[in-house]
């Protein structure tokens, strides 16, 4: 049996993708014993992945390794000042757990430093941006001539939407004084209408994302396992077809006769 | 029921049912829609095109199967390209999945243009702590990668001649991050800002806005945004594989929603202003 399947790995494992995509979009119908299943099981072996990862990847070869068989007797302390951790559910000795804390702390408190000086400081100052269009020239920054790039109307445009959004934006997030007056209010609602326009396009993006996962898994079903399982990718896409036509009946006519609990 | 009732309450599953025709259907359809690359696209491709045979180029796959469909199709169209250009390169995740997935990405590709693994690309496997590793990295790579995802040892050039040459960051010629999540702005932090190395990202689609400021400030140099811009890779490329067709299945599946929505608003509008006058004239 072993034999069989190490020999047809190939297919047993398209027949287990297939099942399981099939599984988990049964929850577009409705919610129900088969999607939990999948469900479950994708959480099991995920879990059940990553243990053994850290483990084989991580543990065992930089710590269990170096300390067991290369005689680096000193990183048993590493498991000791972690355990410290597992004191916070004693009352009497949480004070140890609060020094491991502490110490963590100390280190992403340090890397913060490090986090805005690389990663938030350098958006400040580009976010001062030229609006009078002009041609490329060089000019002598500390002795050495600087390329200054061309700006262009459209660029100045473009330059002139980036600031007026800056401005309006950090307008309605400033609490220092309350804002009244149609200058203050008007530009803190404007800065409101744009953050909705950014919401707007992260939720489109967010839908394309999403998309880009569905179409990956029929591309899975039809061109992937279609072929191996059935022949050919239009034989899988009839049988596609035929499943679509049943969440259809039992959508529209089945569901229609036994309305749902709840619904009077 | 009315027509504009009916288009206001569309059974949920009919509209599943049809975005999966939309999905499905043009895998089978021989017309392509035009595409057009985006000028991040275009700086990332010009970045690997302008690279040196030889030049070392630093992978950061951070991707699951979870996103599979976006990241994948990147992770192939970028390897494909360095393959092409004969640049070296290596493969590092901080994301567990990632390497076994990729490495499969990169043996295929491997096969089809002749690149060997150890000579041309290396994977170096999975790490945790990405801040803390990342800081050591940059100072002394071979000291704090130590081995492969098997285990083997990467100072030992006679297996691995892809590392001769490699000691810190600034022997990286670009680093590229493909990955669904906010990752890059650790690799932003600690090598690209640190130590001035070149960075592209390839993130997925819910990502993109958030990278933009990034590329606007030209803390990264280019990037390629989700399943169109591998799309948009692929066009560069030359290649027409399925990513191609992928972007046709995105463009109709779009067609479809903004259809609905349309539909949806107009039908709801209309209703609203048949009520007013059916309200006005009683």
């Amino acid at each position: 049996m072993s034999e069989y399947i190490v020999r047809h790995t190939d297919v047993f494992m398209l027949w287990v993708g297939a099942l399981c995509t099939l599984g988990l979009y049964s929850m577009l119908y409705k919610e129900n014993r088969i999607y939990r299943l999948f469900e479950h099981l994708f959480l099991g072996l995920s879990t059940g992945y990553l243990v053994a990862q850290q483990w084989v990847d991580v543990l065992q070869p930089k710590w269990w390794k170096p300390m067991w068989e290369e005689g680096r007797w000193h990183f048993i302390f590493i498991v000791i000042f972690g355990s410290f951790y597992y004191f916070i559910f004693s009352r009497k000795g949480s004070w140890i757990a609060r020094i491991v804390i502490g110490f963590f702390l100390g280190v992403a408190s340090g890397q913060a430093f490090q986090l805005f000086a690389n990663d938030t400081w350098p958006q400040i100052p580009s976010s001062f941006k030229p609006l009078i269009p002009h041609p490329a020239h060089t000019v002598m920054v500390d002795g050495k001539e600087t390329l200054i790039k061309e700006l262009t109307n459209s660029g100045a445009l473009n330059n002139g939407i980036f600031m007026i959004t800056v401005f309006c934006v950090m307008m309605y997030f400033f609490f220092s004084f309350e804002q009244k007056g149609l200058f203050v209010k008007g530009s803190a609602k404007l800065g409101r209408w744009l953050m909705m326009f950014t919401f707007g396009a992260i939720f489109g993006a967010t839908i394309m994302a999403r998309l880009a996962l569905l179409i990956d898994r029929m591309d899975f079903l039809l061109n992937e396992f279609g072929p191996k399982a059935f022949g050919s990718a239009q034989m899988m896409f009839a049988i596609l077809l035929a499943m679509m036509g049943l969440v259809l009946y039992l959508a529209l006519v089945k569901d229609k006769k036994t309305p749902e609990e709840g619904e009077a | 029921m009315h027509i504009l009732r009916i288009l206001q309450t569309v059974d949920r599953r009919v509209l599943y049912v049809l975005l999966m025709l939309s999905v499905t259907l043009p895998f089978f359809l021989t017309v392509r829609l035009p595409m057009r690359v985006s000028p991040a696209t275009q700086a990332l491709y010009d970045r690997i095109e302008n690279l040196a045979p030889d030049d070392f180029v630093l992978l950061a796959i951070d991707w699951s199967a979870g996103t599979r469909g976006e990241n994948g199709p990147q992770t192939e169209a970028l390897i494909t390209h360095l393959m092409r250009k004969k640049c070296r390169f290596a493969m590092l995740a901080f994301e567990p999945q990632s390497p076994t997935l990729c490495q499969a990405i990169a043996e295929r590709l491997g096969k089809e243009y002749g690149s060997i693994e150890g000579v041309n690309w290396i994977n170096w496997g999975y790490r945790v702590d990405a801040k803390n590793f990342l800081k050591g990295f940059v100072q002394d790579i071979p000291a704090v990668i130590k081995t492969t995802n098997r285990q083997e040892d990467v100072t030992n050039l006679n297996k691995f001649p892809i590392m001769k040459g490699i000691k810190t960051a600034s022997d990286i010629k670009l680093l590229i991050n493909i990955a669904p999540s906010n990752i890059y702005q650790t690799y932003v932090q600690f090598v690209a800002g640190a130590k001035k190395v070149p960075m592209a990202v390839a993130p997925t689609s819910v990502m993109v806005p958030e990278v933009f400021n990034y590329l606007d400030s030209g803390q990264i140099i280019g990037m390629m945004p989700g399943l169109p811009g591998a799309g948009e890779y692929e066009s560069l490329l030359g290649t027409n594989t399925k990513v191609t067709r992928f972007a046709n299945s995105a463009s109709f599946a779009h067609i479809l929603i903004i259809l609905f929505i349309v539909l949806g608003n107009v039908a709801m509008l209309l209703e609203r202003r048949q009520n007013a006058r059916a309200g006005g004239a009683a």
